[in-house]
């Protein structure tokens, strides 16, 4: 088995070869018996070691009046245990030469440590006391609310493009957990209980309910075994109840004003898109590239170079287990609206559905997803992440080896297609930013 | 006292193995025109990096045009003898490739990154990039509107507007105070002539360092470099005059900018310390390790862990060619900016008197060894690697032995570093961002009297009419 990733490489098309016809990352994968899924990848280039464990809830697991306890409780988990008690956890793992982190999303809850290999032991050590035993004590919590509520603070609401994406996911979606942010309205924040923590807990923080990835300088059975050793003896849960995301359909087009003091108007337009395991998702993948893969993209193009109405525009065809949206930003320059940046987005967008797009457009596309791809795996950390990643958002790590083939089955037909399928004006939520003078000139 | 002595020789006894790290070892070439080309070989995925490092950056903008040097790495990128701005943007994507020239302060890089099997049309991009931009006046006018309003749309950053304005404060004068995209008053006059006349005097090999790398032959590789790069020509006096050494300040300075709708304060304080070359500058990380680096530093526990003031804290050694500064960075709610400001002038007078025991120590020290492989994991992070120690002329095996001479660090040594160039608070440059009606009473009360300006008047403040 080859233990470095290796790309076997297409022939060469004459003008514009493509990059890459398959992908091979080696994991080993096993289940235990309580459920806990572990999956290895073994790279011996560097003595590092990276492990994430990921759980499969999110604010999507959440409901309304205790929004932002997904993330809470992810900076709850490295407060003590019943083994390591507080402040035990970074300490030991930055003492042992590695760094620790974690993040949230709307689907998952993820937990990183990179560490020299001789660490293995002592991060599942760790790891395994939290997973079973977190200390949820009124410390831990209050500590935590308050951390908590200045990362909103700085993400949301003192930051306009947060402003933005969280009014978007608000309006866009009327009864999807989706619709509000990952960290949480403040009302919320201020008012979560211990009873709730416990009960999230509880219902999320099982071996059944998650995924543990180690990359790097392991050899997998050894790496199997001392998984075992400190997580087979943790019981299993009943599963987190299902998430209910189904949404009304959107008849028309729904617009939001944001008012806020700032410099420059903004649009943030978000179309309502697919699950990451739709069949269109790859389509909506190359028509993101398209819009907005670089200089020569065709949103970047018209809006900055032709018309040189916006300093910024970008595409994201947003990944989910649940449908997620199809989204477009741009930045308006001095003096220029916002009416005329959404203008010609919707020219441009209304080009890419009115003719099918040439091969080598297409080429370029499908060449950028490519080596993205591959650059997000240049270290074990990235490879530890990609793989929990898609095993749990797409359902099977191996999921990896289909992404390119994927792309490459693209077709100009299905580009236009899915433009004039999703990027229409009926499916879509409008967020302009109005930008308001400041309240008071400084003194 | 003698447990943190057996801990410490617990550690360095862990150490030896630990410190075999194999680095790719690094092949150098000089070419007659001076072009320092170093090559190492990475063959983990089929990738190659190019970082190319031009001794010249905002330091060198003459006065009036200051921002020169960022408009001309921006304008280098599009478009060459050969290819227009659009067909060079669509040959580098094509290839799922990046090609990129950014100006800082003491160089301009420009870095690109290719699939081993465009290396040949990676070069040949490179080249014609650095050799041969056009530099086309519309062009440039479309790079100089971009530019300006790029200056406009960072005012909408509290965390930039604050990094701007703390620079700008600390080093006055000092070209290390000046904003790299120039000034609102200096961008819109920058015409083609200005960017032709930088790129001329100083885009030349004499003063330039090559960093590959990638999954290719060092052998192949340079010689591929020679023949892109070897009829490049040389200009003696391409090579900048050492600027002189930043002054410290001696007394505080404080300074209010006013954001009016903000909710959460911004904070950065510091003062000049030791430059990049300066061999105190590893002990001096190891110490800054304990203060504000990492997850369990001092700051992080007095600041978040213990009082929930904040989200992040941290400190650092910002160090450049010349000279440089080490910062201290937080931000919290309204309410409690003057406390939080307060404390972490604090916890750092403090770590001066009480530098850390013995435990604390050998914690950073392992820290900073643990990570050192990840830092240098990727071909992009090594290129860099590689590239800031040539540039700033430091020994070649600066990253080879990097993981033993953490080791060999000792208390004495981070005592000393604390107390020589961690600057004592009542010396540093204050910068407080955030909504001065509601911050200032409670900042004047500790800190006294304080100038508010607003956030777009910071690029004024090195100008010499300031000062």
């Amino acid at each position: 088995v080859p233990r470095r990733l290796v790309l076997l490489l297409a022939a060469v098309l004459a003008a514009l070869p493509r990059v890459a016809l398959a992908l091979d990352l080696p994991v080993a994968a096993r289940t235990l018996k309580n459920g806990l899924r572990v999956l290895v990848q073994e790279d011996h280039s560097a003595p590092v070691v990276s492990s994430y464990i990921f759980f499969r809830s999110g604010s999507r697991n959440e409901r309304r009046g205790a929004t932002g306890i997904a993330h809470l409780f992810e900076h709850m988990m490295f407060n003590g245990g019943k083994k390591f008690g507080p402040g035990v956890f970074d300490d030991l793992i930055e003492g042992n030469g590695g760094s620790t982190n974690g993040y949230t999303s709307r689907d998952l809850t993820a937990y990183l440590n990179n560490f020299p290999r001789e660490a293995l032991p002592i991060v599942l050590d760790l790891e395994s006391d939290r997973m079973a035993h977190l200390a949820i004590t009124p410390q831990n919590l209050e500590q935590e609310r308050g951390i908590v509520m200045e990362e909103r603070r700085l993400r949301i609401d003192n930051q306009i493009s947060g402003l933005m994406n969280e009014a978007l996911y608000l309006h866009a979606y009327v009864q999807s957990p989706y619709r509000w942010n990952t960290v949480g309205f403040m009302s919320d924040l201020q008012r979560i209980t211990l009873a709730e923590a416990r009960a999230y807990f509880e219902s999320s923080y099982a071996p059944n309910n998650a995924v543990l990835v180690l990359a790097g300088d392991v050899d997998a059975p050894a790496a199997f075994a001392l998984v075992e050793r400190y997580f087979g003896r943790i019981p299993s849960h009943a599963p987190p109840p299902p998430v209910d995301a189904s949404e009304p359909p959107q008849d028309g087009e729904r617009r939001v004003t944001v008012e806020k003091t700032a410099e420059l108007p903004a649009l943030l337009m978000g179309y309502h898109g697919v699950r990451a395991v739709d069949p269109d998702r790859p389509a909506l993948d190359v028509v993101e590239r398209l819009l907005a893969g670089g200089e020569s993209a065709r949103l970047q193009l018209d809006l900055v170079r032709e018309h040189e109405l916006a300093t910024e525009v970008d595409a994201n065809n947003a990944w989910g287990i649940d449908p997620e949206l199809f989204y477009v930003y741009a930045q308006a320059r001095p003096g220029k609206t916002a009416a005329a940046l959404e203008a010609r987005i919707d020219a441009v967008v209304a080009r890419l559905g009115a003719a099918p797009i040439d091969e080598a457009e297409l080429r370029k596309a499908k060449n950028q997803l490519q080596s993205e791809l591959l650059r997000g795996l240049k270290t074990v950390g990235g490879k530890a992440n990609q793989i929990g990643y898609l095993e749990v958002v797409l359902g099977d790590y191996r999921a990896l080896a289909g992404l390119e083939a994927a792309w490459e089955a693209v077709t100009a037909a299905d580009v236009q297609r899915v433009v004039r399928q999703y990027l229409v004006p009926s499916q879509r939520t409008v967020v302009v930013l109005d930008p308001q003078p400041a309240p008071e000139a400084a003194r | 006292v003698k447990t943190a002595l057996l801990l410490l020789l617990a550690l360095a006894g862990s150490a030896g193995a630990a410190d075999e790290l194999r680095l790719p070892p690094i092949t150098r070439t000089t070419l007659e025109n001076g072009l320092r080309i170093l090559v190492a070989e990475y063959h983990e995925l089929p990738l190659v990096e190019f970082h190319l490092v031009i001794g010249a950056g905002a330091a060198q903008d003459p006065p009036g045009q200051e921002g020169v040097a960022a408009l001309t790495a921006d304008t280098l990128t599009r478009g060459t003898r050969q290819l227009s701005a659009e067909a060079l943007a669509r040959a580098i994507e094509s290839l799922g490739g990046r090609l990129d020239a950014t100006a800082g302060v003491d160089a301009t890089i420009v870095a690109g990154e290719f699939l081993a099997k465009d290396l040949a049309a990676g070069v040949d991009l490179l080249r014609q990039v650095v050799r041969e931009p056009a530099f086309a006046r519309d062009e440039v006018r479309r790079a100089r509107e971009e530019q300006a309003a790029g200056i406009v749309a960072a005012l909408e950053q509290p965390s930039a507007v604050a990094e701007k304005c703390y620079a700008a404060f600390l080093y006055g004068n000092h070209p290390y105070g000046r904003p790299v995209d120039g000034r609102s008053t200096t961008v819109p006059h920058l015409d083609r002539g200005d960017v032709s006349d930088f790129y001329h005097r100083w885009y030349r090999p004499n003063d330039a360092i090559l960093v590959v790398v990638g999954d290719a032959g060092a052998a192949d590789v340079t010689a591929r470099f020679r023949e892109a790069f070897g009829s490049w020509e040389g200009r003696a006096d391409a090579v900048p005059a050492p600027l002189p050494a930043p002054a410290p300040l001696t007394t505080r300075r404080i300074l209010l900018v006013d954001q009016p709708s903000a909710t959460q304060t911004q904070i950065r304080t510091g003062n000049v310390a030791i430059k990049r070359s300066d061999p105190d500058y590893l002990p001096a990380t190891v110490a800054n390790t304990v203060l504000g680096g990492g997850f369990t530093s001092r700051l992080i526990e007095e600041l978040r862990v213990k009082r929930s003031l904040t989200y992040s804290a941290w400190s650092a050694f910002a160090a450049r060619r010349a000279g440089g500064d080490f910062r201290l960075g937080t931000f919290t709610k309204s309410p409690t900016s003057a406390e939080t400001l307060a404390l972490a002038l604090d916890v750092e007078g403090d770590f001066r008197i009480h530098p850390p025991d013995g435990k604390a120590l050998a914690k950073a020290k392992a820290y900073l060894r643990g990570q050192f492989p990840l830092k240098v994991e990727s071909p992009d992070a090594l290129a860099a690697r590689i590239a800031e120690m040539e540039f700033h002329g430091l020994p070649q095996d600066e990253l080879v032995t990097y993981r033993s001479r953490v080791a060999a660090v000792t208390a004495a040594d981070v005592a000393r570093m604390a107390n020589e160039h961690m600057p004592a608070p009542d010396t540093m440059a204050i910068v407080v961002v955030g909504k001065a009606s509601e911050i200032r009473e409670q900042l004047e009360a500790r800190f006294g009297p304080i100038e508010t300006i607003p956030a777009a008047a910071c690029e004024n403040l090195g100008t010499p009419a300031k000062r």
